[in-house]
C-alpha cells in the first residue's frame, strides 16, 4: 500500500492556486520534500493533514481517504511544525504530554510517555524549565518530541533541523533515520537543507510553483549518467595521468585539482592502485562520482522558472 | 540524565474517547490561568462577599423565626391555661412573632438597600403573603443582588484577566498547529477555551450562590424548608448560562482578533465601560431633564432610559438575571436578552472565523 497516493489535486486559494494537478505516489520510508518559498508544500503537509479542503482531485494517506476523514488521519500521523509553536507558562515535559492528551492519551500515562521520549530525544533536567526560557535546539526538541510521543505510524517533520548545532543536527537525523529503519515508521521531512535530505532521505519530492517537478528515489538520483570515479592523488600528477591515458581512461581536473575518470572498466580501481604503485604516486581517494542534489535542486527550479506561468486559480 | 533510558518503544495503550479531548484543553488553560497571583487574588476576593450574604441569610433567618419563638415559650410555660384558648393564644402569637420579624426585615429592606432593584416591592409584599412564599421570595432577592452587584464586577475583573491571553497567545505563539495537528476539531478548540473563562464564572459565582442556598437551607427552622425553594438552585444555574455565555464568547472573540493580549484586555474593559458609560451619559441628561436624582425611580423608569439601556452590558446582563429569578416579566428584559443572545452568537461566529484562518491559509 502507498504512503500518499495523490490524483490531479488542485487546491486553490481564491484566485490563487497553490496546488497544482498534483499526481504524487509515495512509497512508505523516508522522503524528502523540497521546494523554493511559496512551491505550495505548506499547503500539500496542510492538505494530507486534513486541514485544508481540496478544491478538486483525490487521494489517500495511509490508505485513508482525503478530506473527509481528517481526525482519523491526524490520529495516525505525528507533525512537527515549522513553527516555534509553544504554550507560554508550560515546561517541556508539559507541552509534550499535553501534546500526548489531545491525541488521546490519558493523563498519567501521557507524563509516562512523556518523560521516556524527552529521555530518547536527548532532553535532560531541562524539561522542567518553562518553555519560554529555551534555546531553539531545545524547542526543536520538544517540538519532535511532541510529534512522536503518541507513537504515529508516519511523521511529517517540517525544518526538522533548522537551529539545531552541527552535533545535534546529527543526532537528530541519527534519530528520525532509525523510526525508519528500526520502527517501520515512515518520514515526509520537508527542509531546505540539501545535506539533510542526502543523508537520511530514501526518495526526494521536487515541488515547484505548485507542480511536482521531480519524485525520484534518490539512489537513482546519484547516479551520473555514465559511471565514473573521483581521484585525489598528491603527487606526481602528471605521471600518473599520462600512464592512466596509456591504459585508457582520459581524466579532467575538477576546482578542488581532484581528477575524474569516466569508465565502465570493472577493473578500474586495481589498474588504478597498480598504476600508481608504479609511478610512485600516493593517493588520498577514490570514489564514485554522484549528482550533486544541489544542482539537481537548482536545474530543476530554473526549469520550473522558465515554464509559462501556470498558478492562476482563474486559467 | 535518565537512570534508565529504554530508548523509542511503541505505545499501543487505550486511547480516551474523543468527544473529551476538549476537556484537555479546558483543563490546562484553568491550571495555567491559576498560575497567576492576581487571579488567585481576585478569587480570593471573589469569595469575601459570600461571607456577608451568609451573615444576611442568618439573620434573615432569625428574624423570620426569633420573635415567634420567644412567645411559643411563654405560652409553652403556662400549662394551667384551657387548650383551646392557648390554640387560639399560640396562632395569634405565632402571627405576631412572625409580623415582628417581617417589620425587622421590611425596616431593613426599606432603609438600608433601597438603592437594589425591587428592595421596595419586596417590603410591600411582606405586609401579607404565606411565610414560605416570603422566604422564596427574600431568597431569590438576595442571590439575585449577589449575582448582579458584587459577583459581575469581580467577574469583569477576573475574565479581564483571564481570557484575553487565552487565544491571542496561541496566535503570537502559533500554538494552534499544536491543536489542528492532532485530532482535535475547531469547535472542540472552541468549546475547550469557552470553558476556561466559564469555570472561573462558575467558581465565583455558582458555586458561591449554591453554597449560600445550602447554607440558608441549615439555618432555616426546618429542611421542609427546601420544598418551598426547590426552584432557586435551578434560578441559578439559569442565571449562570446567561452570564457565561455571553462574556465568556466577547472575552475569547476579542482574545481572537490580536497576538498582542494587552489589546484584547483593554477592549474587554472598555466594552463594558463605553456601554456602561453610554448610558449613564443618558440617564445624567435625562435626570437633569426631569430634575430629579440620576438614579430615582421616575428616572430610571422612563422611557428614553429604559430604550438606551441595551447599550450597557452590564444592564443587559442584570435584566437576565432579574428575569430569571423571577423579579422581572419577559415583556421588560426582552430587548436586553436580544442583544445578549446576538453578541453571543455574532462573538461565536467571529471567533470561529478567526480560529479557522490562520489554519486555512
Amino acid at each position: 500500500m502507498s504512503l500518499i497516493s495523490l490524483e490531479n489535486i488542485v487546491k486553490n486559494y481564491k484566485t490563487m492556486r497553490a496546488l497544482d494537478g498534483i499526481d504524487l505516489n509515495i512509497e512508505p520510508g523516508v522522503t524528502g520534500l523540497l521546494g523554493p518559498n511559496g512551491a505550495g508544500k505548506s499547503t500539500l503537509i496542510k492538505l494530507l493533514l486534513g486541514l485544508v479542503k481540496l478544491t478538486s482531485g483525490s487521494g489517500t494517506v495511509l490508505g485513508q481517504p482525503l478530506g473527509s476523514h481528517g481526525r482519523r488521519v491526524r490520529n495516525l500521523i505525528g507533525y512537527m511544525p515549522e513553527d516555534d509553536c509553544y504554550i507560554p507558562g508550560m515546561s517541556g515535559v508539559e507541552v509534550v504530554q499535553f501534546a500526548a492528551c489531545l491525541s488521546g492519551l490519558p493523563k498519567l500515562e501521557a507524563l509516562r510517555r512523556a518523560h521516556e521520549i524527552l529521555d530518547f530525544c536527548g532532553m535532560k533536567q531541562e524539561r522542567y524549565r518553562e518553555i519560554d526560557t529555551f534555546s531553539t535546539g531545545m524547542r526543536q526538541k520538544v517540538k519532535f518530541a511532541s510529534s512522536i510521543v503518541h507513537d504515529p505510524q508516519f511523521l511529517i517533520l517540517d525544518e526538522p533541523t533548522s537551529g539545531l548545532d552541527p552535533e545535534e543536527r546529527e543526532a537528530l537525523l541519527t534519530r528520525i533515520r532509525m523510526m525508519w529503519t528500526q520502527l517501520g515508521k515512515s518520514v515526509l521531512i520537508s527542509t531546505h537543507i540539501l545535506p539533510d535530505v542526502q543523508a537520511i532521505c530514501d526518495e526526494v519530492v521536487i515541488l515547484s510553483r505548485g507542480k511536482i517537478r521531480l519524485c525520484e528515489s534518490l539512489e537513482k538520483l546519484n547516479q551520473t549518467d555514465a559511471p565514473s570515479y573521483q581521484v585525489r592523488i598528491d603527487e606526481n600528477e602528471s605521471e600518473f595521468l599520462s600512464a592512466m591515458l596509456q591504459l585508457g581512461f582520459a581524466a579532467t581536473t575538477t576546482e578542488q585539482k581532484d581528477l575524474v575518470f569516466e569508465s565502465d572498466d570493472p577493473q578500474f580501481g586495481e589498474k588504478t592502485w597498480q598504476t600508481a604503485l608504479l609511478t610512485g604516486t600516493r593517493i588520498h581517494s577514490i570514489a564514485p562520482v554522484k549528482n550533486s542534489l544541489e544542482g539537481i535542486f537548482m536545474a530543476t527550479v530554473e526549469d520550473a522558472t522558465d515554464a509559462p506561468e501556470e498558478t492562476n486559480a482563474n486559467s | 540524565m535518565p537512570i534508565h533510558d529504554v530508548g523509542y518503544r511503541p505505545w499501543n495503550g487505550e486511547k480516551t474517547p474523543q468527544f473529551s479531548r476538549w476537556w484537555v484543553i479546558c483543563e490546562t488553560g484553568i491550571r495555567l490561568a491559576a498560575k497567576s497571583r492576581w487571579v488567585r487574588r481576585i478569587l480570593f476576593v471573589a469569595w469575601l462577599p459570600v461571607m456577608y450574604w451568609g451573615v444576611g441569610f442568618f439573620f434573615l433567618e432569625q428574624a423570620l423565626d426569633a420573635d415567634s419563638q420567644s412567645l411559643f415559650s411563654i405560652v409553652d410555660s403556662d400549662d394551667e391555661v384551657q387548650l383551646e384558648s392557648v390554640e387560639d393564644f399560640k396562632n395569634e402569637a405565632q402571627q405576631l412573632g412572625r409580623n415582628a420579624g417581617r417589620m425587622e426585615i421590611r425596616r431593613l429592606l426599606g432603609r438600608r438597600f433601597s438603592m437594589f432593584p425591587h428592595a421596595e416591592d419586596l417590603a410591600k409584599s411582606l405586609e401579607t403573603g404565606d411565610p414560605e412564599i416570603i422566604r422564596n421570595d427574600i431568597w431569590r432577592w438576595l442571590l439575585m443582588v449577589f449575582f448582579r452587584y458584587p459577583q459581575s464586577l469581580l467577574i469583569l475583573f477576573l475574565i479581564g484577566t483571564v481570557a484575553p491571553a487565552l487565544i491571542s497567545r496561541d496566535l503570537r505563539s502559533r500554538a494552534f498547529l499544536l491543536y489542528f495537528s492532532r485530532p482535535i476539531g475547531k469547535l472542540e478548540y472552541m468549546l475547550g477555551k469557552l470553558c476556561i473563562p466559564a469555570a472561573f464564572i462558575m467558581a465565583v459565582s455558582t458555586l458561591p450562590a449554591l453554597a449560600l442556598y445550602l447554607f440558608a437551607i441549615v439555618m432555616s427552622p426546618s429542611l421542609s424548608v427546601f420544598w418551598s425553594t426547590w426552584d432557586i438552585p435551578l434560578r441559578i444555574i439559569g442565571a449562570t448560562i446567561a452570564l457565561v455565555l455571553p462574556t465568556s464568547a466577547i472575552a475569547l472573540m476579542l482574545s481572537s482578533l490580536t497576538q498582542e493580549s494587552r489589546f484584547a484586555n483593554f477592549s474587554w474593559f472598555a466594552v463594558w465601560a463605553l456601554g456602561h458609560g453610554a448610558w449613564l451619559a443618558i440617564l445624567l441628561a435625562t435626570s437633569m431633564g426631569m430634575k430629579k436624582a440620576p438614579f430615582h425611580p421616575d428616572v430610571l423608569a422612563s422611557t428614553q432610559v429604559q430604550n438606551w439601556s441595551v447599550l450597557s452590558l452590564y444592564n443587559c446582563l442584570g435584566d437576565a438575571q432579574e428575569f430569571i429569578f423571577g423579579f422581572e416579566r419577559f415583556e421588560d428584559v426582552w430587548r436586553g436578552s436580544l442583544v445578549l443572545v446576538c453578541l453571543t452568537l455574532f462573538s461565536i461566529w467571529i471567533l470561529y472565523r478567526r480560529i479557522s484562518a490562520p489554519v486555512s491559509v
